[in-house]
């Protein structure tokens, strides 16, 4: 299964930090561990970080104790990193790092750190959409965007029934117009106090 | 008052980064405030602040409870950012999980009022948060919805249930069938998600699921989706040990894929999945096999570097059964040890040590070494500039250095060098003067802390293996006499260790050696102090050894020329050690102080001798029984140090030696050697006291402080009169300085009685093993043993020569013989043998008396003034030409006798008198130096 999803940039400023169990390292540990590691290698290296610092490191906590692996891959700002352990497949995690990828391309139109910076509820939002509890929902981008399309319709309806005055425009939704704020909605947002999720 | 939004936050982040600290601290201040408030918006936005600061590490597991009220929120848009919140921060250990498991249960899953979009946000928040309660409680409704209307709640209920399983596997049975028929959904994505949750299922309990292998196999045959295709190959790849039937039906199908699909995600966990799912067997598998390592040897060679790692990944398992596979490829798999890819390197890594057999080893561990080597070579002139240079520069390695220069990698690779020679026990090793010089060049060029463990390795194939030992001093009086390790011996990864072996094995085996006086001014240098204690008070044990051989070689072929020489040596060898004995380590100043004397005795000896005719020596007359009629013609007391080291040859230990060790008749070793204080015995009173306990533990205070005053005061009997009767007198008995025959007698009966009374009491557990040996607490009768002479000199060995000798015909070069099982107890074979350990006969026939607990001890009858004063045997080595016993036979038995003790004196202050008795009748057996 996999055990954690994490997205740092390449100084090392942690965008995304998902746990799917309790792993022996605390999260901000393992994250600089693993991006002192990464940021080290050259791109022409291969996609799986394996080093002599890892050993005794990463193990989790309860069961058997697994050896996991670090299998990453590098997008132009952004190092994504799945934790694993032994059942998933190890080209094929790299494959679904790519799916992870399209889909927030998708839902954020030519996906950027800043996209990620500003939205970060949303890609925790998408990636529960393709991974839930350590085990891998769905691999069809195709899937994957209809149901984060529909689950953030649903938080905007949700939203707009309680907050008449926005207009509908401080919804969750997953396009980037929600980082352009209406004065307007600016307005609403402050005035509730929760504009633009 | 305006409140930030998220964006705002991260907004201010962003423009206050010189200041990040104070800003964070005023931002959570306002969110302890937000998050308290009514207003459900707010409180939403709080908790959602909250959990981005805590992915940036700041804590939020204060705001658990008001994360729970926002996950209760009735409002989609909230309830999400309650269970992101949730999920992010909540562990199990979270006090308001129990709350949350309620709030969960109330708001059962498949209620009619929650839109599908509600209950796939409790669906995913539970996965991270569900704990066996919950689990338990919320199983049935999850196994409702495994068949609900909407595919997406579909998949995520089944992948759920595999958290569920994990919590609360009882769970199992009841879904299994429900989960087998997701295996048949019209949608895909639920088929790949059931086939994701039996692929991990399958790895605790492979045997449970194959019952679904038809399914499977179906969907092996049927789908195009190569995410579950993989996993389904991978779970056969579990199932196929468990059920060898499964490996013929499947073949055609796997060969068929490696042979036709285009993806090589695919290809790769087929071939895997052969490797490990066992198809690799017989003459069919034998085919598949070559397939496989060809195939894997085209991804080694891939411009891929992903390729080259998985490819070595999977090559390790197929080296087990396919070793001469595997084989044929290996420059290629060496040359990737070289790979300046680290992750490449720890995978080639492991790939060649299963790889290594006799014949490879030395290639493959030369190669390894030249890893360490070439890197200093190129970077660095020389290695005492390179060792200073990676003690100072280690921290700033450039970023893009080559991954040999990685002081953790280089650990690993030394490790794995020793690892692979040393396992099972040498197996591998042919030559074992290529391996010694492996050490030696590894502690030279390594720069890691890996000096013990080499140091170990020196030490232990040095006495397992005979017939190196001459080439091993040969090499240990080499790195005794660099200074590089000296010089280097307070920086890290110096690997100073190995001159602890070093001086070990030169002190040990300097027989070897023709002149191994040279080596004292090696051993005795004043750098040496720059060593860690125990090293240095190894190189003085040295010292000791190796002045006994030389001294006891030159009385052998005495000419009175030599005089000169041996005074000098031992006037520069004494003036050296001055110098140690002042060492602040308590080790190094014992080992130092014994030399000393020794040698001031040696030098009085020297100093007082007359060429042969003359005889004059203070100590002849006491030496008694071992003085022969011929008078030597050298100084005696050149004989008086090589003993004390060549008495019995140091050998490996087997491992199971211990255990082996026969117990000696009338031994129990379940019997008390001092058996605890009767207040131990008594705490449990008779029940018909109502206080009884309570007094018990008052009267064990009182015994201890009697002991410390040596009386029991007023209190003591206060205690007694509370006691009921015979019990109390009896437990304060311990207190007391004496105790009279009579008391014991009745103490005796009174516990018998006693026992016998709790024997049918079922709140008493009684011991009746050594019902016998249990009362025997007196100090008195703790035997005091002395070691009553010494063992008797073994011959020196005729054939040393003075040189290097080894024209020792009897060990060829390629005959090394490995002491892999090690040294056995000589009681293990034979009976005979435990008389070592029963007295020596003379000193008193009454040793089986039936109170003996210890072995060793004799009987209290030959404790005599006599035998305490017996000389001890001083200097049995004038006798050489008669000692028949060989050097490296068991030596004689020990004579043991009891120091029987006049006064009532604590065990302790017992031993040491009879420590310095001992001390002055063995002073007066040498006569004193004078």
């Amino acid at each position: 299964m996999i055990h954690a999803v994490l997205i740092f940039n390449t100084t090392g400023v942690p965008r995304l930090t998902k746990f799917y169990t309790a792993l022996q390292q605390s999260a901000s540990n393992l994250t600089q561990k693993i991006f002192s590691l990464i940021s080290a290698r050259p791109a022409t290296l291969c996609n799986f970080l394996d080093a002599p610092e890892l050993e005794g490191f990463l193990v989790q906590k309860d069961l058997d104790g697994e050896k996991l692996r670090v299998v990453y891959r590098n997008y132009a700002t952004l190092y994504f990193v799945f934790v694993v352990d032994g059942a998933e497949s190890e080209l094929g995690v790299l494959d679904l790092i790519q799916v992870f990828v399209e889909s927030l391309d998708r839902a954020f139109e030519n996906v950027c750190e800043l996209d990620l910076v500003f939205h970060f509820d949303e890609v925790h939002h998408i990636l529960s959409e393709i991974i839930q509890g350590g085990l891998v929902l769905d691999t069809n981008v195709e899937d994957i965007e209809l149901a984060v399309t529909s689950a953030a319709k649903a938080r905007k309806e949700s939203y707009a029934s309680a907050n008449p005055l926005s207009l509908g425009g401080g919804g969750v939704g997953g396009s980037r117009s929600t980082g352009l704020q209406t004065p307007l909605g600016w307005l609403t947002g402050k005035l509730t106090g929760v504009s633009t999720r | 008052m305006w409140e930030r939004t998220l964006q705002d936050l991260i907004r201010g982040l962003r423009a206050n980064k010189q200041d990040e600290a104070k800003f964070i601290a005023t931002a959570i201040e306002e969110i302890r405030q937000e998050i308290k408030s009514k207003d459900m918006e707010l409180k939403a936005a709080a908790a959602l602040k909250l959990t981005y600061l805590d992915m940036l590490g700041y804590d939020m597991s204060w705001a658990s409870f008001y994360v729970v009220e926002v996950m209760s929120s009735p409002k989609v848009h909230l309830k999400t950012v309650g269970y992101l919140a949730a999920a992010q921060s909540f562990t199990q250990d979270t006090d308001v999980l129990m709350l949350t498991t309620n709030l969960l249960k109330k708001a059962s899953l498949l209620s009619v009022t929650l839109s599908p979009e509600e209950v796939a946000i409790s669906l995913n928040g539970f996965s991270q948060i569900v704990t066996p309660d919950l689990a338990r409680d919320l199983s049935p409704d999850l196994i409702k919805l495994l068949s609900h209307s909407r595919p997406h709640i579909r998949k995520r209920a089944v992948v759920l249930l595999f958290k569920v399983f994990q919590k609360y596997p009882e769970v199992v049975s009841h879904a299994m069938a429900r989960i087998r028929e997701r295996l048949e959904d019209p949608d895909a994505g639920v088929v790949a998600a059931t086939v994701n949750v039996l692929c991990e299922l399958a790895r605790y309990n492979p045997a449970d699921f194959l019952p679904l292998a038809p399914f499977l196999f179906h969907l092996l045959t049927t789908s195009n989706n190569n995410w579950m295709l993989i996993k389904i190959i991978k779970l056969f790849g579990t199932l196929t040990p468990h059920e060898p039937r499964l490996v013929k039906k499947l073949m055609p199908r796997i060969s068929d894929i490696i042979s036709t699909t285009p993806a090589i995600s695919l290809l790769y966990e087929c071939v895997r999945t052969c490797i490990i799912g066992g198809m690799l067997q017989g003459t069919a598998g034998d085919a598949l096999a070559r397939t496989c390592v060809s195939k894997l040897a085209n991804f080694l060679q891939d411009e891929d570097q992903n390729l080259k790692y998985i490819s070595l990944l999977a090559m390790v398992n197929i080296v087990p059964t396919h070793p001469h596979l595997v084989a044929e490829y290996q420059d290629m798999v060496l040359a990737s040890v070289d790979d300046q890819d680290m992750s490449i390197r720890m995978r080639a890594l492991d790939l060649v040590s299963a790889m290594t057999n006799s014949s490879n080893l030395q290639a493959i561990v030369q190669q390894l070494l030249s890893h360490l080597v070439r890197t200093e070579a190129s970077a660095l002139p020389s290695a005492v500039l390179s060792l200073s240079q990676t003690a100072s520069g280690t921290p700033q390695v450039p970023r893009l250095a080559s991954p040999s220069q990685n002081p953790a990698y280089r650990l690993i690779l030394s490790q794995r060098i020793l690892t692979l020679c040393s396992q099972n026990t040498y197996e591998n090793v042919l030559d074992f003067e290529w391996y010694l010089s492996v050490l030696v060049d590894l502690s030279y060029v390594a720069s890691v802390d890996i000096g013990s463990e080499i140091r170990e390795q020196l030490v232990d194939v040095t006495s397992r293996v005979k017939g190196v030992q001459r080439f091993a001093v040969s090499l240990m009086v080499k790195l005794l006499c660099d200074d590089t390790f000296l010089m280097n011996a307070d920086q890290q990864g110096s690997c100073s260790e190995v001159l602890w072996a070093a001086a070990f094995i030169c002190g040990e085996y300097c027989g070897e050696l023709a002149d191994p006086q040279k080596l004292l001014t090696y051993l005795l240098q004043p750098r040496v102090l720059d060593l860690t204690p125990d090293t240095v008070a190894v190189y003085l044990q040295a010292t000791t050894k190796v002045f006994g051989v030389w001294a006891s070689e030159l009385a052998e072929r005495w000419d009175s020329d030599d005089l000169p020489k041996v005074k000098e040596v031992v006037g520069s060898t004494l003036e050296r050690l001055t110098e140690f004995v002042s060492n602040p380590d308590i080790e190094v100043q014992e080992r130092a102080a014994n030399i000393l004397q020794l040698l001031t005795f040696v030098r009085a000896d020297l100093n007082s001798y007359r060429p042969p005719v003359e005889r004059s020596f203070g100590y002849e007359d006491s030496a008694g029984p071992s003085t022969t009629t011929a008078e030597p013609d050298f100084p005696k007391s050149l004989y008086l140090i090589q003993p004390l080291s060549s008495m019995h040859e140091l050998k490996t230990v087997a491992a199971n030696a211990q255990a082996s060790v026969p117990i000696p008749e009338g031994l129990d070793l379940d019997a008390w050697i001092v058996p605890p204080p009767k207040e131990s015995l008594s705490h449990v009173h008779e029940s018909d006291d109502g206080d009884g306990a309570f007094v018990g533990v008052k009267k064990v205070k009182k015994v201890q402080k009697a002991k410390g005053k040596g009386n029991s005061g007023p209190k003591a009997k206060a205690t007694k009169k509370k006691a009921d009767g015979d019990d109390g007198r009896e437990e304060l008995q311990p207190a007391e300085q004496e105790m009279t025959e009579s008391e014991r007698v009745e103490q005796d009966r009174l516990k018998t009685e006693r026992m016998e009374r709790q024997k049918d009491d079922p709140f008493y557990l009684t011991d009746d093993r050594h019902p016998k040996n249990a009362d025997q607490y007196d100090v008195d009768s703790i035997p005091v043993v002395r070691l009553d002479d010494l063992p008797p000199l073994s011959q020196a060995n005729n054939s040393r020569v003075p040189m290097l000798r080894s024209n020792d015909p009897q060990f060829s070069r390629q005959t090394f013989v490995i002491d892999r099982v090690g040294e056995m107890p000589s009681g293990a074979v034979s009976v005979a043998s435990s008389a070592a350990v029963s007295p020596a006969p003379g000193s008193g026939g009454s040793a089986g008396s039936s109170s003996t607990h210890i072995p060793r001890r004799a009987s209290p009858s030959d404790g005599n003034g006599a035998a305490t004063a017996a000389p001890l045997a001083s200097f049995p080595a004038y006798e050489v030409e008669d000692e028949t016993s060989p050097r490296t036979g068991t030596p004689p038995p020990i004579k043991v006798t009891r120091v029987k003790k006049k006064t009532k004196v604590a065990a302790g202050s017992g031993k040491k008198r009879a420590a310095v008795s001992a001390a002055t009748s063995s002073t007066a057996a040498t006569g004193g130096p004078s």
